[in-house]
């Protein structure tokens, strides 16, 4: 009996001392920024696009991919020292630019990732119109070298609003939208779900041909009582 | 003493005489064979070709190996036939995952099987080198099996990865200190198609191999070729009507629009070279066509459809795919079946008979009711034979048994004047009225190892005694090539080239094998050719690449939930209990719905066209493009 509890003993003192010994330290400061153009965020679909992270000089090369939040911010735990910030090419609702940025992280860092867009919306005024949404939406093209492919509206239950995260949503292609200095009109049905629950979260895309995330607004709470 | 030193002296003379033996210690092993050996002797090589047709790359295939990579490049997951629209995960919960992929990532369908190519180059180089004592018939054969071997490899790095490096030789380090010359870039994308044609046009007349359908002859080359080719064509087709189509400025992806004719010829002369030479024709020894359907895949004695496939044996090669897979109320096993589960997509995709659209009629023309159905297979009638051939669906029979197919009862409540859908807790559950609740199949929305969208999957799940066992499991063959998909790829090459004529007849001829009349079609288009190849091929590893190469997936499956493509749908049957109303009492509904234990929908990016490269790859190589998106 006695034999069982030496030996336990000698297990648990073995255990505690295996949690200290040769455990590396954790990353500590924090990276956090933010996509913008023209010194305003750009709206994204929540974690669909990428930055990545490369930190020259260790063994092990290879990327710290960084997900951007709906609203253009992303943030990334890592260690002291100087690292390069890169666009994942196509990834994002911009032109391709292959320079990096330098990103010294010393402690709790912030930096600005400048994009620029192919195309903006300079305005989008959302309101409830009956058992619809509308949206009014006025584009900028920043950028000539791809087309407009489509505008969108998404309608959503949360503030969590997309493509991919919608219940409901219409698009207008860009066949449809003559000029797209003019404003443009979008309209979509409420659905019975969101009736329900009195309010809906919606949001206005732009998409480029051959790009397959949309540039987006902020989501925009609609009270439906 | 005198005699001590006579004998030491004769010990010495002994040793002595004994060294002057010329190399007495240098002797063959008797545990390795020496290349000289090898390569000498054609039943090693058969042997080591054996291992090479084993270690053929495949997405989907029977087998569950996934040896990508630094190891010997096999690779084969069955379960990624549940990974997109035909049919969703509905066995082992912990496999759930597959229904909820929020977006295929680009590292998805990745390969880079070097080990293998490298294998192949060392085996070429030997039979030259070593191979002194085997005829010239026998070298020009083995070099040619390797030479297709090696094609198909790069057909399926290409299809997956873009222009890959063309490594043809070994890559010998030279202790310089210079890794330069071993750092091959990336070809063209349109180079490596044109390598696949350039071997095939050189070895297809030293196979050998008439007649075999598990080693390569001429006609197996010719399919391979028939493949590519209609691959290269419709990416340098379709890929340059994109917006803004997909490409790196080295060509190492992207296929000029220019090119697109000449693929597009070179498929088609392939595919009429092996359907006129008369050695294969499409089984229809079964007169009933979706019996037949099913035994044109899975027969193996007298199957003159078959051109190459990857076989298995009794006892010695089994798998496992039936008992992953069978009906969940017949299985055999006490565990296991159900798990790729065929969607109501898919069932609807195939057309009926008279040449509709196949959609299911399950409610009336102003939806105001059900359609009622007296027997639960009625709603299935009059579909495309090869629909019966490939899925299980309710009303149906498998080895000779009735699948019970039913999720519950429609139970009509007078005081709210609608049904009441009653469903089991359990399978093979009875209703207060003392007949079936619940079938012995299901379909349940939460139980593990029952379908979940109301289909079973036919199509290679074999038919034979107790094969759904571990103990014994099952040896139904590996489709690679078929005359089926001969036929369709010379329809679709023909179709586009403008040979409308040409291209009807090699489509009919499938479609009348699956039960439509002759001449069911008059005219053609894309979408048509589309939807054929997908009901013929369906889980032969086919779809996923064909809607890459029509640069279709990422409008198809755009990760948005009110698109009825990106979802999987099910069919779930329900038996009405109404008394009192004779007309609808005991009959059948069915009702559509998203699958219950389906939660995202497929979302195929513009990066997935191409699998990205592993970091590792280009860290090793800095010569390798970087894939666009990457």
């Amino acid at each position: 009996m006695q034999r069982i509890i030496i030996s336990f003993l000698a297990i648990a003192f073995i255990a505690a001392a295996g949690c200290k010994k040769d455990n590396y330290e954790e990353p500590k400061a924090i990276l956090t920024g933010q996509v913008v153009y023209d010194k305003q965020p750009v709206g994204l679909r929540s974690n669909g696009v990428q930055l990545e992270l490369w930190q020259h000089g260790s063994a092990l090369f290879t990327k710290i991919p960084v997900y951007i939040a709906q609203d253009g911010t992303f943030s990334a735990s890592l260690f002291n020292g100087s690292y390069k910030l890169v666009l994942l090419r196509g990834n994002g609702p911009w032109v391709n630019n292959s320079d990096s940025l330098d990103v010294t992280v010393n402690g709790n860092t912030t930096v600005e990732v400048p994009v620029e867009p192919f195309f903006i919306i300079k305005t989008a005024n959302i309101g409830r119109s009956g058992s619809d949404i509308t949206a009014t939406v006025t584009l900028q093209q920043i950028n000539n070298s791809l087309p407009l492919d489509a505008v969108s509206i998404y309608l959503g239950s949360t503030t969590v609003v997309d493509q991919v995260n919608s219940v409901a949503g219409t698009t207008v292609a860009a066949a449809d939208i003559p000029n797209i200095t003019q404003p443009v009109n979008l309209t979509v049905a409420i659905p019975p779900s969101l009736i329900a629950k009195g309010y809906v979260y919606a949001r206005v895309g732009v998409k480029t041909a051959g790009i397959a995330e949309l540039l987006y607004t902020m989501p925009q709470k609609i009270e439906l009582k | 003493m005198q005699k001590t030193y006579k004998y030491i002296l004769l010990g010495l003379c002994l040793l002595t005489a004994g060294a002057c033996k010329k190399d007495w210690l240098e002797r063959k092993p008797r545990t390795i064979l020496l290349e000289e050996q090898v390569w000498n002797d054609p039943k090693q090589i058969v042997a080591l070709l054996a291992n090479f047709y084993d270690r053929l790359p495949v997405q989907t295939g029977l087998q569950d190996i996934n040896n990508n990579g630094d190891l010997d490049g096999r690779i084969a997951q069955w379960r990624d036939m549940a990974n997109i629209d035909d049919a969703m995960w509905s066995g082992q919960s912990n496999e759930d995952g597959r229904n909820n992929i929020p977006a295929y990532g680009f590292e998805s369908w990745r390969l880079w099987n070097y080990s293998y190519i490298r294998d192949i180059n060392l085996a070429l180089e030997n039979i030259a080198q070593y191979g002194e004592r085997l005829t010239d018939d026998q070298k020009k054969q083995f070099t040619a099996e390797l030479r297709f071997l090696r094609a198909y490899d790069y057909f399926e790095l290409v299809k997956r990865m873009g222009g890959v490096p063309l490594v043809t030789k070994q890559l010998l380090y030279d202790y310089s200190g210079n890794a330069t010359p071993l750092q091959v870039p990336r070809a063209k994308e349109e180079a490596v198609y044109d390598f696949i044609a350039s071997e095939v046009d050189a070895i297809k007349n030293d196979l050998g191999n008439d007649g075999n359908v598990s080693r390569a002859n001429k006609y197996t080359a010719l399919a391979l070729k028939s493949r590519a080719m209609l691959y290269a064509a419709s990416i340098a087709k379709y890929n340059n009507l994109m917006p803004a189509p997909i490409s790196t400025p080295g060509g190492e992806v992207g296929i000029p629009a220019s090119r697109a004719t000449e693929f597009y010829t070179k498929s088609l002369e392939a595919s009429k070279e092996i359907i006129n030479s008369g050695v294969y024709t499409l089984y229809k020894v079964n007169p009933i066509p979706g019996e037949n359907f099913y035994e044109a895949i899975t027969k193996k004695s007298g199957n003159k459809e078959a051109i190459f496939v990857k076989d298995f044996l009794t006892p010695q090669k089994r798998h496992w795919f039936s008992y992953d897979n069978i009906v969940r109320g017949i299985r055999e096993d006490n565990l296991g079946s159900s798990s790729v589960t065929p969607s109501l997509n898919l069932v609807e995709s195939y057309e009926y008979l008279d040449g509709t659209a196949g959609a299911l009629k399950t409610r009336t023309a102003d939806n105001s009711d059900y359609i009622y159905y007296t027997n639960i297979g009625d709603i299935f009638a009059n579909k495309d034979a090869r629909l019966y051939g490939t899925v299980i669906y309710p009303g149906t029979t498998f080895k000779g048994l009735p699948v019970g197919i039913q999720a519950g009862v429609m139970a009509w409540n007078a005081t709210r004047n609608a049904y009441d859908v009653v469903e089991g807790s359990d399978l093979n559950t009875t209703y207060t009225d003392g007949k079936t609740l619940t079938g012995s199949s299901g379909p349940h929305r939460s139980i593990q190892e029952v379908s979940n969208t109301g289909f079973y999957l036919r199509k290679y799940i074999d038919a034979g005694a107790r094969t759904s066992t571990r103990g014994i499991q099952s040896d139904i063959w590996w489709i690679w090539f078929r005359l089926g998909e001969v036929y369709l790829n010379a329809g679709e090459a023909a179709f586009e080239l403008g040979l409308t004529g040409e291209a009807l007849t090699y489509i009919n001829a499938i479609r009348e094998r699956a039960g439509f009349g002759t001449n069911s079609l008059t005219t053609l288009t894309l979408a048509r050719i589309q939807n054929e190849r997908r009901v013929e091929l369906a889980f032969e590893d086919h779809r996923l690449w064909d809607l890459k190469r029509w640069r279709i997936a990422d409008k198809l499956w755009n990760g948005n939930v009110s698109n009825p493509n990106a979802m999987v749908y099910a069919l779930y049957p329900y038996r009405v209990v109404r008394p009192g109303d004779a007309a609808r009492n005991g009959k059948y509904v069915f009702v559509k719905m998203i699958a219950p234990r389906f939660r995202a929908p497929r979302f195929f990016q513009l990066g997935n066209y191409y699998s990205s490269i592993d970091q590792a790859v280009i860290n090793n190589n800095p010569t390798i493009v970087k894939n666009p998106f990457q």
